[in-house]
Order: C-alpha cells, then structure tokens, then sequence
C-alpha cells in the first residue's frame, strides 16, 4: 500500500511537471464554461455575457426544453466530440510517457532493486496513466453537471456514468500505448502507432456498418425476390418468362448476397477481436437517452429521417422500414457483451503481452 | 562468519551473444567491505544487476543474506546504487530519497526522519529542497547515496559510486564507506579505481572477462610477491649476483636525464629478516645504505597482473567475448 501510494503519488509529480496536464483540464472546464455561456429563451439562443441573441424558430424554449438543451449540448458536443475525441487525444499526449519513462530514465534500475514485483510496478504505472485520465473526466462531468444544474434547473448525476466509460474506451488505446511504449522506449512512437490504432479501429468501425448495411439489405432484397417469385408461381396467370427471370435473378441475388455475407464474417471478425470504442461510446449514449432522458422532446428525430425515400444499396426492393428494423435488431444482438467483454479481452491480452515483457526484462 | 552475499556459478549471455559473466563465484563476508574490481566491460556491473534481480541470469545459484537471489522481500534489506543512474529532474533530492524510502515499504515519518539524517550525512542539507534538474554529477551522487541508504540496509550494493566525483567528494565517499563497515553493513563495491578500493576494502575480488581471476584480501593476494628490497649508492656487489635480482636506477633527487648511480638490490625471500645479513655485510663494505624495507606489489600491480594475459602479459582488449567459447 505505501508503495502503491508512493507510486500515485511520484505519477502525480511526473504529470505535474508536464504542464500538459493542467492544460487539458482547463481546457476541460473551459469547454464546459461555453456551454454555460449559451442560453435558450422564447426566441432563440442567447450567449451569455455578450448579450447576443440568435432567433431561432427550431432552438427556443417552446420547442425544446432548457433542459434538453443542455442535455443535448452534453451529449452531443461534450461526450461525442470532447470526451470521445479531443479529450482521449490529450489525455493521450499527457500519458503516453509514463511506460517509456519508466524504462528509461536512470532510476529504473533502482526501482526494481526494491521489494516490489516487476507486475505491480508496471501494472501500478499502468492504472496511474488511466487514474488521471478518469480524473479528467471527473472534471468534465462534474462541470457539466453544474452548468445543466445551474442553467438548465436539473440535477442529474447520471452525467457521472461518462467517467466509467470514457476511462474503459480511453483504456482500450492505452494498453496499446503502454505496449509501444515498453517495446520502442519512445513516447513519440508510442503516441503514433497509438493514433495509428485509434484510426485503424475507426476504420474497421466504418467498415464493418458500412458492409452490415449492405448485408442485411442483400438478405432483405433475397427475401424479398423469393416472396415476389413464390406469388408468381403460385400465380397461374402469370408470364412463365417473368417467373424464369425471377428465378434468375434470385439465383444472382442469392450468390452476391453469399459474398456479402463472407465478406462480412471477416470484417466482423476482425470487429470482434479489435476493442469497440464506438460501440462502447455509443453504447454511453444509449445509457445516457435512457437514464437521464437526454433525448427529451427530440424522439421524433428518427422518424424523421426515415421519410426520406430512395434505394438503398441499389435494391429497389427493399423497404425502408423494414431495412431500419433489421438495423436496430443487429444492433440490439451486439449487447453489451460483445461490445465491451470482449474489447476487455483485447485490453487484457495486450497488458498481459506488455507485462510479461516487463517482467522478463533486463534492464 | 555468515556470508552476506554467496553466489557460485553465475553465466548472463546477453541476446545469445555477449558472454558477460562465464561462471562466476563470489563471497562477501558479513560486515565487511568487499571490491569487485575489473577493467570496464568485465561484467561487475552485470553480476550487480542479477543480484539485484535488475537483470535475469542465464545461469545461477547463490544467496543474498540468506535467500534465494530474486527473493523480493529480501530486498528491503538491501540498498543499491546503480551506475549512470539519473533520477527525475523535476523532483528535489530529498523527495527522491522519501521516494525510494517508500518502494522499501518504509512508514511516512520513519522516511522523512531517516531522510534528513541521510542528506545531512551525505551533506546536501542545503540543497536536499532544490531539484534534481540542478544538481551536479557530483550531488547527483550523493543523493544516490542517501537514497541507497534510506532502508536502513544489511547490505549496500554500490557500483562506481565515485564515477564522476571530484577528488574531495571522493575521500569522503570512501570515510563514509568506512562509515557504513563500521555501522556493521555490508558493503558490495564495483570499482575500477584501485586506490580508493585499496584504502577501504577487506577482500577484493578482480573479474576479467567475465571470470572471478583472483579472490581473498589484499594480503592474500599480494603474498607471493613479497620481497625484501635494499636501495644503496654505487654499483651492486658482485656477491648479490646468486642472492637476488638487481636494477640500476637514479639516486633519489636526481634528475630524470642523470646516469644511474644507485642500485636496487631485490631479494626474492618473504621472511622480512632474510636481509638482515646482507645489510651487515653491505655496511661492512663502507657502502651507503638509502633504503631498506619488505615491500608487496600494490593493488594496481595485481590488478594488471592479473588482467594481462599470463604468457603473452598483452592487457586484454575490454568488453565481454562476444559469440564463440573461449
Ligand atoms: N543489456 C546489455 N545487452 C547486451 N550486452 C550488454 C548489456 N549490458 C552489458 N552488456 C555487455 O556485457 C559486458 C559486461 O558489461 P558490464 O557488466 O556493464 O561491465 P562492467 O560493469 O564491468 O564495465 C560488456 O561487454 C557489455 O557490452
Ligand atoms: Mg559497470
């Protein structure tokens, strides 16, 4: 316990004297402070103290809530793109040092001629990197938790349930970061391949909806066909040619529908090995709607979109609607478990990589 | 005695390749202050490091006092100084020492008290609340010193401890190794300096390549070249020839270009009274006696003896045998 504690407490000093720190979470409240700034009246949007004002027939009170309208800031601009972007970047940069640090300024040696195991001092090194990062965030929640408080008059600790899940999604990279880190002894390297993964996993991200989209409306077009070629069958009046060309057609759907959904496998393969960031921030998000009704009077957002006619992925036979709730249930089937056990498993065998390596090290 | 450190047998091949220790066996008395000496790239610094379970051994069985090498809570007994260490430049020296008090597993006010204590011994008390950025090798070594120190250890490992120290925070490193052997510690010293290891050490062990060459106390070691010398004005006598060896060389104060006017008379016999009868006889023969004593190689003879090569007497190149068996 006191060297867990001297550690802590030496991780602290470290991100002390890297300014970076301080200037993340300032930059931290700073955010939050903006959102504070902007008000929402009868008429429109207000900024706080310059006393301008936008009018607004969609952005004022009567059409959304003070409330939501924080809320919506939060989520929106606070959790996807702070939290989820700027926020892990910096909290990245502010990190990244602490493993290749560790192994290679001059008092390593003496750190390990200390009756304390070479897991624990990793491990202990690790959790500090991922502490300041939940410290962050802590900062962030709870300012947002004030400024809605303040100006939307709602109190709503369920704010706090980002901290759990930006520290997990901030995890996800850093045990790639303290890997790197380890192996090349380089903070720079170690940020690289870092952003390097973060971008690899956004691809595969957009990759796999992407082929997902087209999967599911290949199997809703085969289904289709097949419904469409049964009732031309059982149809006496109609064209045999009509029935030849359904049955033609349905062979060729059914062959390029195989494909998509090998092509899937694999990409989806590769989805489920790899940690789910946007799956698990996303998966905030959905917690957030539920617990603290983030969505407020907006629900009609989704209706709304779905209006919008058209093909998609090129087959004309498919229904929106039933396209979207296809979506929703494969979405619904990747649960939680898939989402974030196994992005933990990844996590865990690359920190079990990085600490045997540590721990089989000379130094 | 019990032995504070007790290894036999230790190999480290580095990557496959770098041979750095080939069977190496040492023992440190309790309470004593052991020099490991050996040129550079023998492989002190490695056989520290095992020891210290800084590095894995390729091969080895020993005790560090008492347990099994690699025992971790054994540690807490131990302090180390490593070599080329640096200690983070925005900590200051006394929060360094609290630092490694911590690791140790020490309580709070037991560190801090033990701290101040250290920084004054190692007399950095005015600089002990400056950083570490400011500090001079010198003061660097220093606080390394007291951070070594701050476990209270049985046993203190220190390798090169006077690297890069000016020749006055040398003397009083050395009065504070003699302080820590009379404090009852063990010390384990890694050193190329001889005089320093001369002055405080009770056994040395010399490494060449890898390989413990020469083991024992000074005295043991330097026994067999114990000789009895007699310096005199003037030419030898012709009666010496049988009795020893002979060389010319410069009375004292004259100068390096003179001619040699006086003889050293070297008689290979350790009893120090077996010149006794050759001083008799070279007075009776009127002659000037400048000098008369038992004299033993230095330290610094027996360290290059021993790392030249026995028949060739080429000083081997430094480093460790890279590929191959030799
Ligand atoms: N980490 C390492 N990897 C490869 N070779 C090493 C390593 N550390 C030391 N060596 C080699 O092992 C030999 C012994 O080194 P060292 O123990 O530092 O010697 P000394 O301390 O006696 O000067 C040297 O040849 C050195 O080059
Ligand atoms: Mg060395």
């Amino acid at each position: 316990m006191i060297q867990t504690m001297a550690l802590f407490v030496a991780a602290y000093r470290e991100l002390n004297a890297r300014k970076l720190f301080w200037l993340s979470l300032g930059l931290s409240v700073v955010v939050v402070g903006i959102f504070g700034m902007f008000g929402i009246d009868q008429t429109g949007i207000s900024v706080w103290p310059f006393g301008w004002s936008f009018d607004s027939p969609f952005f004022n009170s009567n059409v959304i809530s003070p409330e939501s309208f924080y809320k919506l800031m939060f989520m929106n601009l606070g959790v996807k793109a702070w939290l989820g972007l700027f926020a892990t970047a910096l909290a990245l940069i502010s990190t990244a040092g602490i493993i290749p640090d560790l192994v290679s300024a001059g008092s390593i040696d003496m750190m390990l001629a200390k009756p304390l195991s070479r897991a624990r001092l990793f491990l202990t090194k690790y959790l500090t990197g991922l502490l300041f990062t939940a410290l962050q965030v802590t900062v962030f929640a709870l300012a947002s938790f004030l400024v809605i408080g303040l100006r939307g008059r709602v109190w709503e600790p369920s704010l706090f349930l980002a901290v759990p899940y930006v520290v997990v999604i901030y995890s996800y990279l850093y045990c790639v970061c303290a890997l790197v880190g380890l192996l090349t002894r380089s903070t720079i390297a170690a940020l690289i391949v870092t952003a390097i993964f973060w971008l690899l996993l956004l691809g595969v991200h957009s990759g796999e909806s992407l082929i997902n989209y087209g999967t599911i409306a290949s199997s809703l077009e085969v289904s289709a066909i097949e419904a469409e070629l049964a009732k031309a069958q059982a149809d006496a009046d109609e064209d045999p040619e009509t029935v030849a060309e359904l049955t033609e057609e349905l062979a060729s759907q059914r062959s390029s529908d195989a494909t998509w959904h090998s092509v899937h496998w694999w990409v989806f393969a590769a989805k489920t090995v790899l940690p789910k960031a946007i799956e698990s921030l996303n998966m905030l998000e959905r917690q957030l709607v539920v617990d603290a009704r983030l969505r407020g009077g907006l629900g009609a957002d989704a209706e709304a979109r779905d209006e919008t006619g058209g093909e998609i992925f090129g087959h004309g036979r498919v229904e929106r609607a039933k396209f979207i709730e296809a979506l929703r249930a494969d979405e619904n089937s990747r649960g939680v478990w898939w989402v974030l056990v196994t992005s933990l498993v990844f996590e865990g065998v690359v920190l079990s990589i990085a600490t045997v390596l540590f721990c089989r090290r000379d130094f | 005695m019990a032995l504070a450190v007790d290894l036999s047998d230790v190999e480290k091949t580095y990557g496959g390749r770098v041979r750095a220790l080939r069977g190496v066996s040492v023992q440190v008395n309790e309470g004593e202050v052991f020099g490991f000496l050996g040129p550079n790239g023998a492989g002190k610094s490695t056989l520290v490091k095992i020891m210290m379970t800084v590095a894995r051994a390729t091969k080895l069985s020993g005790t560090i006092l008492g347990a099994p090498v690699g025992h971790k809570p054994t540690l807490a007994r131990v302090g180390y100084l490593p070599e080329h260490h640096r200690f983070p430049k925005y900590l200051t020296g006394r929060q360094v020492v609290e630092f490694f008090g911590a690791l140790a597993g020490m309580e709070r006010a037991a560190r801090k008290r033990r701290a101040s204590h250290l920084l004054d011994m190692v007399r950095m008390e005015d600089w002990a609340d400056r950083k570490v950025g400011t500090y001079s090798k010198g003061m660097q070594q220093r606080v390394g010193l007291a951070a070594s120190l701050v476990n209270d250890p049985r046993l203190i490992v220190l390798d090169e401890p006077t690297d890069g120290v000016d020749p006055v925070g040398r003397r009083e490193i050395r009065d504070m190794l003699i302080q820590m052997r009379n404090e009852g510690r063990t010390v384990f010293l890694n050193s190329h300096l001889l005089s320093e290891v001369e002055q405080v050490c009770n056994r040395v062990a010399i490494l060449v390549q890898g390989r413990v060459v020469a083991q024992g106390t000074i005295d043991e070691l330097t026994a067999a070249s114990r000789r009895f010398e007699i310096a005199i004005e003037g030419e030898p006598p012709a009666w010496w020839e049988p009795l020893g060896r002979v060389t010319r060389e410069r009375a004292p104060g004259q100068g390096l270009d003179a001619a040699p006017s006086a003889s050293r008379l070297v008689l290979l016999r350790t009893e120090a009274n077996g010149g006794q009868a050759s001083i008799d006889r070279l007075r009776a023969e009127g002659r000037t006696i400048l000098f008369a004593a038992t004299v033993r190689e230095s330290l610094e003879d027996l360290f290059i003896r021993a790392v030249a090569d026995p028949t060739t007497g080429v000083v081997s190149a430094p480093g460790a045998t890279i590929g191959g068996v030799s």
